[in-house]
């Protein structure tokens, strides 16, 4: 054998360039593949779901070592691989790529205000009555959460697999401190109690507001305009109205926290959900709005264990003594996660993405994904005999989900989101700098719908 | 008549000429595969972003891109015109990036020479301060941008405290919202990125010979006088490199804004990049911010330009 330069020069190399290069790429190429193939007789199902920042290592063994292996014991020749996301930007860029390039995971968890975007890409499948059957049908899910599956029930795309109603957390010690024998059922008790529990040269705050948050705020807005009576789309899902007087009403009630009532601090103005969360843990805040059970594993890490509890939200609006005409009794949006099968899955690997929607939904596995995630059961069945789920905790979460209502199933609520969280943050700018005038809100609030006009289809 | 052998001799030559010439001629085959990769993995994508700007493609026709409408240049007068989420356009967004990325480096520059000239000559624990001197550029960007999040915190944020001690400022100084989240950026940059400067100064300082100091101090120059007419003129083709290399990687920063202020920041701390980003992915506008990163690629020509230049310049000088 030669040097290696002799070996380089040599002519047969120099005549196969095409052939040796192709060759090399092919074999490197050809190394996923051969991976995750299988055996011709093995179905392999790559499911998505989203990753568990308070106990990673729990859902990693939840999936290791108790889902996955005792689904492929039920389903021989079945093999089933997880991946997941970090976050909803992940989340969102994966389904972009999955949907643009016809390729990626078999099954995908997906947040139930992502299911109308999802279905607007027409790349996921509409389950059919038979599907429907081999997941054990519509009946085993509570009510509320299948009005997120589809814009009408013959085109549900998603099948629940978690519910996460969200409710009031508050402070039971300053609650009590304060003299309040009960979370507060309307608004106007709601400010009253915050008043008596703000004690600001203690750092003590009634309540707390995160205008910098991606999706705080329009929660919080939009449940308090349905209790108004109206909505940010109108029922056609043709117009924008989040120039309409209950909306521009909602955002000036929750400014007015900061403005008029004196129920939060300035410095909330900077603060994201993890910001106030941390305030809450630390036993600053009394109540806080618009959260949910997910939030239970880190509040029984922090200061406040034991000492807090959740209740439904006020469903009377400020100043009222009952809800106006048109007005509903709106406690939580219709929130969990769902589970969708993009529409390259196709044959004996849909029929296999069915049976793990099945067995993910069924009662027994719907309790260890509550044991795991804190995040609610949406198979009505898995209540029956769980004292877990039966405690007066849950109860209120239950509760509030009896007065779920569906966010407008539009494919440009995620746009929607985004621009939203433009006007809360320009208002808190505003507010920051004292630049800020009452009737900017309904200006911006203006500006922000003729946008998000623009772009209704 | 011609002389047959002279004519063998002659091809035989010919020949031998023929196949060393093959046999010298560097195998350009060999970079085949990278050439591929790189038109897979560069050129492909550049292609489709091409002609994604000239379509209105969104979520509901993201699932069969290639039958996007066609729009033609709809999306590069509206990357100008039309606001984002918080209503700043690109061109808006733009001068929040220059601005940033000018600024950031001019800050930086001194005080990475400094900090360079201070380890350049040996004292007891200089490898210490040397490694201590690299700590923010190698810690992770999101660590830094968290870490700065709750240092500018309002109101019990350390930076407000200590100004609100020295009397210099109000506790209540807001600097992740409003005009203030700019300079909260830039100082969080010059923190993480001084070291850069630092270390290619340092380098180039590790290039100039002693003698040249020996004789200037022979002559009775000044410590002064040698850097300016010693160390400076010898640190310019590096230093040069460096800046251009800074601004580059500044004007790109995506990840220091999209940690501290999350989306969508504030008008004036809205950089291109965070700006295209939530164009594209969270209003699903990928047409548009397809047009919005051909812009900024257009514009990152220019320094570019001047930085292939250098390297030309360099070539032909060694």
């Amino acid at each position: 054998m030669g040097s290696p330069k002799k070996w380089l020069n040599k002519k047969w190399l120099n005549k196969k360039p095409l052939l040796v290069s192709a060759a090399v790429l092919t074999a490197t190429a050809g190394i996923p593949f051969a991976v995750y193939a299988g055996t011709p007789s093995t179905v392999t199902l790559s499911v998505y779901i989203g990753y568990d920042a308070n106990n990673p290592q729990a859902q990693a063994n939840l999936y290791n070592k108790t889902l996955i292996p005792l689904f492929e014991k039920e389903n021989p020749g079945i093999k089933v691989t997880w991946s997941y996301y970090s976050s909803s930007t992940q989340e969102n860029t994966e389904l972009q790529t999955a949907v643009a390039t016809h390729q990626g995971p078999n099954v995908f968890e997906l947040g139930t205000t992502f299911i109308p975007t999802a279905y607007a890409t027409k790349s996921f499948h509409v389950l059919s009555a038979a599907d429907w059957k081999a997941i054990g049908g519509k009946a085993k899910f509570f009510g509320p959460q299948l009005t997120m599956s589809g814009p009408n029930p013959n085109n549900y795309i998603g099948v629940p697999e978690m519910m996460l109603p969200f409710a009031m957390v508050y402070n039971t010690k300053l609650l009590k401190a304060a003299g309040i024998s009960k979370p507060p059922t309307t608004w106007t008790q709601f400010v009253n109690d915050a008043k008596k529990m703000t004690n600001a040269s203690k750092g003590q705050w009634g309540t707390v507001i995160d205008p910098e948050d991606s999706y705080d705020p329009w929660k919080i807005v939009w449940a308090y305009s349905k209790q108004l009576g109206s909505d940010f789309l109108s029922p056609n899902l043709k117009k924008a109205t989040l120039d309409s007087p209950q909306v521009v009403n909602a955002m000036t009630f929750w400014f007015d926290w900061l403005t008029k009532y004196k129920i939060v601090s300035a410095n909330d103005l900077t603060y994201k959900n993890s910001d106030a969360l941390q305030q809450f843990e630390n036993g600053h805040i009394g109540m806080w709005v618009f959260q949910g059970p997910s939030l239970i594993p880190s509040l029984n890490q922090s200061a406040v264990k034991g000492e807090y509890a959740f209740a439904p939200l006020p469903t009377v609006p400020y100043g009222m003594t009952s809800r106006p005409k048109g007005g509903t009794p709106t406690q939580t949006i219709v929130s969990g996660q769902d589970l969708a099968i993009p529409s390259y899955t196709t044959g004996a690997t849909y029929q296999a993405a069915l049976k793990w929607i099945k067995f993910i939904t069924d009662p027994k596995q719907q309790q260890e994904l509550f044991n795991v995630y804190g995040d609610l059961p949406v198979n009505q069945q898995a209540y029956k005999g769980d004292a877990a789920l039966n405690t007066p905790m849950m109860k209120a979460f239950v509760q509030s989900e009896e007065h779920a209502s569906p966010t407008p199933f539009s494919g440009d609520w995620g746009n929607l989101e985004t621009i939203f969280a433009g006007v809360t943050n320009k208002l808190a700018d505003e507010l920051a700098t004292n630049t800020f005038k009452p009737a900017d809100i309904a200006s911006q609030l203006q500006a922000a719908n003729a946008q998000v006009q623009q772009s209704l289809q | 008549m011609v002389d047959q052998s002279n004519v063998s001799i002659s091809a035989q030559s010919i020949s031998v000429r023929r196949d060393r010439r093959t046999r010298n001629r560097p195998p350009y085959w060999m970079i085949a595969p990278a050439v591929f990769l790189l038109a897979v993995i560069v050129a492909a994508p550049f292609l489709v972003s091409i002609y994604t700007s000239f379509t209105s493609l969104n979520q509901y026709s993201i699932g069969n891109w290639l039958h996007a409408p066609f729009v033609g240049l709809r999306n590069y007068i509206s990357a100008f015109t039309q606001g984002s989420a918080i209503g700043a356009s690109a061109l808006q967004s733009l001068w929040v990036s220059v601005a940033f990325s000018l600024l950031t480096t001019l800050c930086i520059t001194p005080i990475g020479i400094v900090a360079a000239l201070l380890v350049n000559t040996p004292f007891r624990g200089r490898s210490w301060v040397r490694a201590l001197f690299l700590i923010p550029y190698v810690m992770p960007v999101f660590v830094n941008a968290i870490t700065w999040r709750l240092l500018f915190m309002n109101g019990w944020g350390l930076v407000d405290k200590v100004l609100a001690w020295l009397h210099l400022a109000s506790v209540n100084t807001f600097w992740l919202i409003g005009p203030n989240s700019f300079w909260a950026m830039v100082i969080a940059d010059v923190w993480s990125s001084w070291p850069f400067i630092y270390l290619m100064v340092l380098a180039g300082l590790q290039g100039i010979p002693n003698d040249l100091y020996e004789s200037a101090y022979m002559d009775g120059a000044t410590q002064v006088r040698c850097f300016f007419s010693i160390t400076l003129p010898s640190l310019r083709p590096i230093l040069s490199l460096a800046l251009l290399l800074s601004t580059l990687n500044h004007f790109n920063n995506f990840t220091l804004p999209f940690i501290m202020f999350g989306t969508p920041p504030s008008p004036q701390a809205d950089v291109l990049p965070l700006n295209v980003y939530v164009t594209s992915f969270q209003t699903f506008n990928f047409g548009l911010g397809a047009a919005m990163s051909l812009i900024t690629l257009v514009l990152m020509m220019i320094p570019a330009y001047f930085y292939i230049r250098m390297l030309r310049l360099g070539e032909a000088t060694t």
